[in-house]
């Protein structure tokens, strides 16, 4: 048992949460990875119009994925691992 | 054939016709057609049809319930409150509290609401006669993730500014060229991607497993014949109990989610989880 407030956080409590959190960030993770690709892909798509380059939509697509990966790992790993080492949970 | 009658009806009915496997008749794949239902009746160019008649019986169902476990409660809970409380109890422990903590017991009869009322859509597929998930037919779910969306804006907006909850969407730290990077990344999750997946992702489930039954059921009453026909059906039969308590599993498990989510989603509007 962990304590929460003024009383202890029961197994029971901790797997509720932990379940609903995960939930919470597991689709969070999917979200970026598909917002990135598709937010990127348009503006690559947008500036690949202007400039006739069709190119530019797989080339924007993969930047997005990139962003998104990148962001996953500092979101999810640094940040989370910095947040435990403080107790800023 | 149109809804006017169940899927499984429907294949009994026509398989029942002599449409058997070696019988040199087709199966009678079932597919989207299943899913369109001619009105009982018609107002204007509004057709009232059986998914609206279930979704106020499922509205009613829940209305009823709790309104009968809570009419007269008791200190020491009997019969009807028991289950009553039992429910509650339940999406407060299991969904609310996890998410929101002790203050957000005031979204408790929000929840409690929008829990029961998908999970009996939803099971309305496994209850002979209904037969039909009211959530496989998005209309149905469009207006509840509007709801939630809403009310998450809302408080989003009331409790952090317009600004800020923008501005708290990327947590803080992040250097000022990497933000802008992440800021369409961020709107697009936010506005696009998360309220069309909390849709999607009931009604897709409830579609695919409606479907799946139907395919297994009309395929036991098509497979069966004096051949060895009768083994395949035995074989489809096998797998249409499988489904069916699979999808009691996936009925109650995708109102969890949906629930979960929304409570997750008031938690961030109500402080920046950053």
């Amino acid at each position: 048992m962990t304590e929460k407030g003024n009383r202890p956080v029961t197994k029971r409590e901790a797997a509720a949460e932990n379940r609903a959190k995960g939930l919470d960030i597991g689709w969070m993770v999917s979200g970026y990875l598909i917002s990135g690709m598709l937010a990127y892909g348009l503006i690559g798509w947008l500036i690949g119009r202007a400039v006739h380059v069709s190119l530019l939509l797989p080339v924007g697509m993969l930047v997005g994925l990139a962003i998104s990966i990148g962001y996953i790992i500092y979101r999810f790993g640094v940040q989370e691992a910095k947040k435990e080492m403080t107790g800023d949970r | 054939m149109t809804g006017d009658v169940t899927a499984l009806v429907r294949g009994a009915g026509e398989a029942g016709g002599g449409c058997h496997i070696f019988s040199g008749c087709g199966f009678p794949a079932p597919g989207l057609q299943d899913f369109e239902w001619k009105p009982f009746f018609t107002i204007g160019s509004w057709g009232f049809t059986k998914p609206i008649l279930l979704a106020i019986v499922a509205a009613l169902v829940v209305i009823v319930f709790f309104w009968v476990a809570f009419r007269s409660p008791k200190l020491v809970p009997r019969g009807m409150q028991n289950l009553g409380e039992i429910a509650i109890l339940g999406v407060r422990d299991q969904i609310l509290r996890p998410s929101l903590g002790r203050k957000g017991d005031s979204y408790l009869p929000l929840l409690v609401s929008l829990f029961f009322f998908i999970y009996i859509m939803n099971v309305m597929e496994l209850i002979p006669i209904f037969q039909f998930p009211v959530t496989s037919r998005i209309g149905f779910v469009w207006p509840l993730v509007f709801i939630v969306y809403f009310l998450y804006l809302y408080l989003g907006v009331k409790n952090q500014g317009a600004w800020g909850y923008l501005k708290n969407m990327i947590p803080p730290g992040v250097p000022a060229p990497i933000y802008v990077i992440l800021v369409p990344v961020e709107l697009l999750r936010f506005f696009v991607f998360q309220p069309f997946t909390l849709g999607v992702r009931l009604f897709g489930n409830m579609f695919a497993g409606h479907l799946l039954l139907t395919i297994f059921t009309i395929a036991t009453w098509y497979l069966l014949s004096a051949s060895v026909g009768l083994l395949y059906a035995a074989g489809s039969f096998a797998l249409a109990i499988f489904v069916f308590v699979l999808e009691t599993l996936v009925t109650l498990l995708q109102a969890f989610i949906f629930t979960t989510l929304t409570a997750t989603y008031i938690a961030s509007s109500l402080e920046a989880s950053h």
